[in-house]
């Protein structure tokens, strides 16, 4: 918790990766092969359920499910747990896809660090 | 003999007008106050009398001490204003204080103004009274407080200048959207062709 703003403007400042700007390595170095996510809500679905632009994410499809589902039930604002739960978990593996992400990043910002200073020492 | 306003051309004047226009002449000629004197140009007895009443800066010691008395003051307390052209006469130049600052426990006849009768009222007495202007002393020097005041601030802002120079963020990569970033969601023109950004799983 903080580490990463402690490498940031203390102790690695050239190699840790700032979020706002692009990363620079290519999505497949370091891959054999990656698998493209997959996208299963269209966009003529989410038009129709009229979600706004953050929501329009690869989690939309529970999103959608979990709208009917609460529209469905409506009063009953406690019947739709299950669906909740999938559309959170979905957010959750999308979250920790962005730390693995982030630290996919930092890792190879320092393995480039390294392979300069040993090109330099060489 | 004038019978109409200044005319240039002949231009039709109303009398009406004319009228109301010598009437108001007489009234600020003649020294009227009330009703009364709006109607027939004369003071009634029941204003007050001509010596009562301010005058011009007092220039002998006589003027003072008729003065002195005629405010109800002693003649040691009585100070015109200076005599500059301001417009204030042989009116007594009394402390600039608020009424605030005299004391809430006296019975004085007029508990709300804290004034008693007769008493002498400062050029600005419907400045200070209490709901107005107040010069009382502020509970803790005004230095002390300007500097706590403006301590407080400046320490806030710098804090802020440091946060948009630092930035505390989370370390996660930026979100990932389909559809090419969301291309046509954005608003993006649907004749282009829009730039292919492809996400993997990880």
């Amino acid at each position: 918790m903080g580490a990463h703003l402690v490498r940031k403007y203390a102790t690695e400042t050239d190699t840790e990766p700032d979020p706002a700007k692009k990363f620079e390595f290519d999505p497949q170095f370091g891959f054999a092969e990656r698998k493209e996510r997959e996208m299963i809500a269209t966009q003529e679905q989410m038009n129709l359920a009229q979600l706004p632009l953050e929501q329009r994410d690869y989690c939309a499809h529970y999103l959608l499910k979990l709208m009917k589902c609460k529209r469905d039930n409506w009063p009953n604002f406690l019947a739709c747990k299950h669906e909740r739960h999938d559309w959170d978990y979905c957010e959750h593996q999308d979250y920790v896809m962005r730390m693995k992400e982030y630290e996919r990043e930092r890792r190879l910002q320092l393995r480039k660090k390294r392979t300069e200073a040993q090109a330099q020492a060489a | 003999m004038r019978t109409s306003e200044y005319v240039k051309q002949q231009q039709p004047v109303n009398m009406a007008g004319v009228g109301f226009r010598r009437w108001a002449q007489a009234l600020s000629k003649g020294k009227g106050s009330g009703i009364s004197a709006l109607l027939s140009g004369c003071r009634a007895a029941s204003g007050l009398s001509k010596d009562s009443l301010p005058g011009p800066y007092p220039k002998t010691p006589e003027e003072r001490a008729a003065a002195a008395k005629k405010y109800n003051m002693r003649v040691e307390d009585y100070e015109p204003y200076p005599d500059n052209g301001e417009g204030f006469g042989d009116y007594p130049k009394l402390p600039e204080r608020s009424q605030q600052e005299r004391d809430p426990w006296y019975q004085w006849d007029h508990p709300d103004l804290r004034r008693n009768w007769g008493e002498p009222m400062h050029w600005d007495f419907d400045m200070y009274i209490r709901n107005r202007v107040d010069t009382s002393p502020s509970p803790v020097p005004w230095s002390t407080m300007c500097k706590q005041l403006f301590g407080f601030i400046g320490f806030m802002l710098f804090m802020f200048y440091v946060g948009e120079k630092f930035p505390a963020y989370q370390p996660v990569a930026p979100k990932q959207y389909p559809f090419n970033d969301l291309y046509l969601e954005k608003g993006g023109d649907p004749e282009k062709q829009a730039e292919e950004v492809k996400h993997y799983e990880i």
